[in-house]
């Protein structure tokens, strides 16, 4: 298969520009126009998670610390993250983009695919570019006039992707087999999504520099010089614009991680921290029906040391005072003047009653009560009944926005 | 950085229940010192849920200021939450 998917090109990608920077603005008309960073707690030297055009146009980036960011633009309004309203304008772009198919994936919480194969008559008779206009004009009838996305159509998802990305903002691409060498010629090898760090080096190793180069490489090359697997035959396939990512990924682990929110917490304090983030995950991996038998709990030191220690149980588990006891066994070891704390639950499988001996009262007294819980953290909102530990925390760990993955919005 | 304040003011609200994409307006409100404040634009409304209870949260302006009010449709009660109407330079 050398040749280039010549079908209809009938994927079309969406991002959202910028996407809980141009939110705010939209909430908030005041902010319109003026460098927005958003944050997750203001303080200096937290990250940006995102931040306006405006304020990118200054040299701000992503991930770089306020700090940083005020001196390159110090007119620079930081906001904190409202989770909630960045959840609504998903379910609203999500509304939307499945007007126009039932096959609707969206990849995080600004971005998602539609696949128009199987679509009815009278979609499939319209002009791809339209649909995309069409849908540029309901983000902004239907959430605000300053909402902008970029979409990108190809036969792909990589390539649709990839049109996505080449104007931003509020651009619409199209890549045929006609510009795809025009495409590739303007675009650097870490422009393509899944090129960064170790895979630009392996492609380096073997003279490839440009993307260009790696289209003109055969598939020989790529698998066993470049990639040394079926790693190589996907570019290879990706690259001339068939369909090698639709894959459902499955749920391979639960977890939470915090900063700290200041630095000299005493060992309980911290616990109580952890324990907080063991009941925020625990909660996760009930709502997906999941129960894990591994538990890995790391932290980050002043020093930028980094410690871990996991334990992998005989019985699968999910409740929440499981989860932290064994957290708290394996974070004795921890070691002091911490900045970051985090745990995550792995080898995760159907949570079933079945799997449970009915002969294991206190298994089942605890599967009841924490049944319970949830049935009344549901009714009357998060956090309604919680362990006494965690009486202080919730003031400092607070829901945050959960980067590539939909499964929680 | 963002000077924002926020509040707990119940507030007095005159809205619109038409029809269309948004059917509640809010049009002005009165604060509890009497100021009373003419929306200009409702820049977005989202519904934040709170166990089974159903706040419904509109970000507006009155042109000089954004102010974020918010609707428990239990209660049917409106609250000023939020006012930025000040921007540090």
């Amino acid at each position: 298969m050398n040749e280039f998917n010549h079908e209809r090109p009938l994927i079309m990608h969406i991002d959202l520009n910028s996407c809980f920077a141009s939110v705010e603005q939209q909430a908030r008309p005041m902010l319109r126009g003026r460098p927005v960073a958003i944050v997750n707690r203001r303080t200096d030297t937290t990250a940006l998670v995102t931040a306006s055009y405006e304020a990118k146009a200054m040299g701000v980036k992503v991930g770089m610390k306020l700090r940083e960011a005020k001196i390159l633009c110090p007119d620079i309004i930081g906001i904190e993250s409202d989770p909630a309203k960045y959840r609504f304008v998903y379910h609203k772009l999500l509304d939307i983009m499945r007007d126009y198919s039932a096959h609707v994936t969206m990849k995080s919480i600004d971005e998602g695919v539609i696949d128009f194969h199987d679509s009815t008559a009278a979609i499939a008779g319209r002009d791809l570019a339209d649909i995309g206009y069409e849908i540029k004009q309901r983000l902004k009838d239907e959430i605000g006039v300053w909402m902008r996305c970029n979409v990108g159509i190809s036969t792909n998802r990589f390539l649709a992707k990839t049109a996505a990305g080449l104007h931003k903002p509020d651009g619409l691409d199209v890549i045929t087999p006609e510009n795809i060498q025009d495409v590739l010629g303007s675009l650097k090898l870490t422009d393509l999504t899944g090129i960064a760090g170790r895979n630009e080096k392996r492609l380096n190793s073997v003279g490839i520099f440009t993307p260009l180069q790696f289209l003109a490489a055969d598939s020989v090359t790529l698998h066993k010089m470049v990639f040394a697997s079926v790693v190589g035959d996907w570019w290879y396939k990706r690259l001339r614009g068939w369909e090698v990512d639709d894959v459902a990924t499955d749920i391979k682990r639960v977890g939470r991680q915090y900063v700290l929110e200041r630095f000299g917490l005493s060992y309980d304090q911290i616990l109580q921290r952890l324990h907080h983030l063991c009941e925020s995950v625990g909660s996760r991996m009930r709502g997906q029906h999941k129960a894990a038998r591994g538990i890995y709990v790391y932290a980050k030191t002043l020093d930028r040391q980094y410690w871990h220690a996991s334990h992998m149980s005989q019985l699968p588990f999910c409740h929440d005072q499981t989860i932290y006891l064994q957290a708290q066994q394996l974070f004795r070891d921890a070691p002091t003047r911490l900045r970051e704390i985090g745990i995550h639950c792995y080898e995760l499988q159907d949570d079933m009653d079945s799997q449970l001996s009915l002969f294991n009262d206190q298994i089942v007294r605890e599967r009841q009560v924490t049944s319970a819980i949830d049935d009344i953290n549901a009714q009357f909102g998060e956090r309604t009944i919680h362990s006494a530990d965690t009486l202080n925390t919730g003031t400092y760990v607070k829901q945050k926005i959960p980067f590539g993955s939909t499964r929680y919005l | 950085m963002n000077d924002e304040t926020f509040l707990n003011e119940r507030v007095d609200v005159v809205a619109v229940f038409g029809e269309g994409l948004n059917p509640c307006r809010p049009i002005k409100f009165r604060r509890p010192s009497g100021r009373e404040i003419t929306i200009t634009e409702i820049g977005l409304r989202h519904p934040n849920v709170q166990g089974k209870r159903m706040v419904h949260v509109f970000d507006v302006t009155d042109g000089g200021a954004d102010y974020r009010l918010e609707f428990d449709s239990e209660r049917l009660t409106w609250h000023l939450k939020m006012e930025a109407d000040h921007y540090e330079k």
